[in-house]
């Protein structure tokens, strides 16, 4: 070990190396692992006003978690059906946006680097980053315009008769639903993209001359090319549609709350830090486990993934 | 060979809807930008005008949190490129057996949500104040400071990623030659490493001022009491929006179009570039001379671009400028003989109820149905929309002309309500 720091300073020279380490350490310690570790102490804390922080009656509970699961214990219910409906809720439409987007941009993907020819291929390429470099509020805010009652849609729709009067679509979650799609498009199709372009075209060709058809190129030759992409593209995409909150705050029907709105909430309004704290550590674990999953399944290893 | 003309053109077509997906609503709320009506929508299309770009350059808060979003990108910038070189350099040199866990742990803030970065950034600085006996003014309890931080934590993540990519290309045997050639190590760093980086650390500021720009899940927690463009952009959009925020929308795609096409100038001349020092190591070509710094600044696409810029913003403003008043003062009449029409109608028909309630038989019990219905549903309803133009809606088929419809059931439109009670 010895021998190994005298070599990193041999190699850096004392200046560059303390400032590497020192960066290093700051970076992991400070920013990274100390505080993730003080948000699991705080989660298991009662839930006290801030000054008496850190003195008895701060103490050790797990309160916070049984509250999810089981509610308050006036309550008649005999589990917490709110708070677990919409975790559950959250869970299962972060998959289904995940899904969503993935049959969006595969094809897409795969048309613009292998079907497209040059200055078209890089037109769509070049213009895919217009879009993902404005606000996510902003992209949320032209959703609202066009999906409200007297938005553009809607508009269409009675003048062509379909409807004979405005359909509430906040209301009913579509806008939502659009609009999560819409985020993290993006996000899915630059990884395929970039998988998909490297496969060697001639291996496309092969396959098609030994005369298998359209879909079995696909399943055969492309996908199992493009896995890291899609793996990476699919994690990426249900962690921020999990954890996201401006969308649902903006786009979200009166009824329906997104799991971090709920963590918001409980941060603004509650003024209850702890289980705030709480609910979210119980995001961050489902999106480890989700993780997990994925490169299990996709059969990846972690720095595939976060590229 | 017809299956395959027929599966090109669904792919076509799939290729298209695509993009009119990825595009329409950002042009959609381009055009809502332009329209004088107090609501941002399209249709129906009152007056041309660039009012909402005035309202825009006078509303204090949005300014500050303008300026509160530069400081802090900058801030992230000033953060986030050293600890990312940092932690890239660390990378190469770190032991084998120990790489899987640093890579791990470095990694982890671009997985991990948003918000719980913010959450725990809170916290721990939080913590650390009352450790440290700090007052409630102190840095660790600002909420620029906190930003900067907790942004920071995982931008510093992405610049890392860019320095990796750009380190397998680099040779070190370079910096070993150097040093054999008796240069100290802060020397081979600057003189060799570092020039290489240029290019990478130039990418690497931008996407770190870019991505905390518009970094609104980590922020909304650790900006406390301060407010940042996307905070206030965001309580602007719940409670109550209006065309200023498709103009400055406007501004924002301009500026990121704009960017996009220097970034493909500079990315084919870069192509271009390589091609020729190819093309000359192989002797292939005489070393051109290079051209001069003004030369190289006054690229002739980047003239035309900055010109049509500026002549397409002008030409804007000015048609904006112009004629706007008349054309309000002939709309706001328009509405208002609408209206009078309307009520006229509403109150022939209120008559006629009287007179021939057989019609009224027909038409009521569904209306009553529905409005249950959607009551028992939620209470939220009161604000419904289909409950509010219950009256209006039966109305709107009688008449001929659609157009002028919509324009009245502007003052029973929803939206407008919405804009006072908020969504939320």
């Amino acid at each position: 070990m010895k021998a190994y720091w005298k070599q990193f300073y041999l190699k850096n020279g004392k200046i560059l190396g303390s400032y590497i380490l020192i960066a290093c350490i700051f970076w992991m310690l400070v920013m990274i692992i100390l505080p993730q570790i003080f948000m699991v102490d705080f989660s298991l804390r009662t839930n006290v006003p801030p000054p008496k922080w850190g003195t008895e009656v701060h103490s050790y509970t797990l309160e916070h978690y049984k509250y999810m699961v089981y509610g308050s214990a006036k309550a008649q219910q005999s589990y917490n059906v709110v708070d677990l409906t919409v975790f559950f809720r959250t869970i299962w439409a972060a998959i289904m946006v995940t899904i969503i987007d993935l049959s969006l941009c595969y094809p897409v993907a795969y048309f613009i680097a292998h079907v497209a020819k040059g200055g078209w291929a890089r037109l769509m390429a070049v213009s895919l980053i217009v879009p993902f470099w404005v606000n996510e509020i902003l992209r949320a805010f032209a959703f609202k315009i066009m999906f409200g009652s007297s938005g553009v849609i809607n508009n269409f729709l009675v003048w062509s008769g379909i409807l004979s009067q405005p359909y509430d679509f906040i209301r009913d979650n579509w806008a939502l639903w659009a609009g999560l799609s819409y985020a993290f498009i993006l996000l899915m199709i630059f990884p395929i993209y970039n998988a998909v372009e490297t496969l060697d075209k001639n291996q496309i060709e092969a396959a098609r001359d030994l005369g298998s058809p359209w879909w079995r190129i696909h399943w055969r030759v492309v996908i199992p090319h493009a896995k890291p992409g899609i793996s990476s593209g699919c994690t990426m995409v249900f962690m921020l549609a999990a954890g996201t909150l401006a969308a649902p705050q903006i786009l979200g029907g009166p009824s329906s709350l997104w799991f971090t709105q709920i963590i918001y909430q409980a941060f603004n309004q509650a003024g209850n830090w702890a289980r705030g704290s709480a609910y979210a550590l119980v995001l961050l674990i489902t999106c480890i486990i989700f993780v997990l999953f994925v490169m299990k399944v996709f059969k990846v290893k972690l720095g595939e993934i976060a590229r | 060979m017809k299956s395959y003309h027929v599966r090109r053109f669904f792919i076509l077509l799939f290729v298209f809807g695509f993009f009119a997906y990825l595009f329409g609503p950002l042009i959609l709320m381009t055009l809502t930008a332009f329209n004088s009506s107090a609501f941002p929508r399209v249709t129906p299309w009152e007056c041309f005008s660039a009012e909402w770009f005035g309202v825009l350059a006078q509303d204090a808060r949005l300014l500050e949190g303008l300026r509160n979003s530069l400081f802090i990108g900058i801030g992230v910038v000033c953060v986030s490129v050293p600890l990312g070189l940092a932690g890239a350099l660390m990378l190469t040199q770190v032991k084998e057996r120990i790489r899987p866990w640093y890579y791990t742990i470095v990694i982890s803030p671009i997985l991990v949500p948003g918000v719980v970065l913010g959450i725990s950034t809170l916290l721990f600085w939080d913590r650390v104040g009352i450790m440290f006996g700090m007052s409630r003014e102190s840095l660790f309890y600002n909420g620029i400071f906190l930003t900067i931080i907790g942004q920071s934590t995982f931008i510093s993540a992405y610049t890392m990623l860019l320095f990796i990519a750009r380190l397998q290309r680099f040779d070190p045997g370079l910096e070993e030659a150097a040093m054999d050639l008796g240069a100290t190590s802060v020397q081979a760093f600057t003189k060799i490493l570092l020039p290489f980086l240029k290019p990478t650390i130039a990418s690497a500021a931008v996407l770190a001022f870019l991505a905390s720009f518009e970094n609104y899940n980590t922020t909304v927690f650790t900006i406390i009491s301060e407010s940042t463009l996307t905070t206030v952009l965001a309580s602007k959009v719940r409670y109550g929006i209006n065309p200023s925020i498709s103009a400055l929308a406007v501004i924002i795609v301009a500026l990121t179009l704009f960017g996009a096409a220097v970034f493909e100038i500079l990315k084919r001349r870069e192509l271009a570039a390589e091609k020729e020092t190819k093309l000359v190591a192989k002797g292939l070509l005489e070393k051109t001379t290079r051209k001069s710094l003004v030369a190289r600044v006054l690229d002739p696409a980047l003239i035309m671009i900055f010109l049509i810029t500026i002549a397409g913003v002008g030409t804007i403003y000015f048609a904006g400028t112009m004629g706007v008043d008349e054309c309000k003062t002939i709309v706001r009449e328009e509405k208002r003989k609408i209206i009078e029409r309307k009520v006229r109608r509403q109150q022939q028909k209120a008559m006629f109820k009287s007179a021939v309630p057989q019609e009224d038989r027909t038409t009521a019990p569904k209306q009553q149905e529905k409005v249950t219905a959607k009551g028992t549903e939620q209470y939220k309803s009161v604000f419904d929309t289909q409950n509010l133009q219950g009256d209006p809606a039966p109305d709107n088929q009688e008449t001929s002309e659609p157009k002028s419809n919509d324009t009245a059931t502007d003052i029973f439109n929803p939206s407008n309500l919405r804009q006072s009670t908020g969504t939320e």
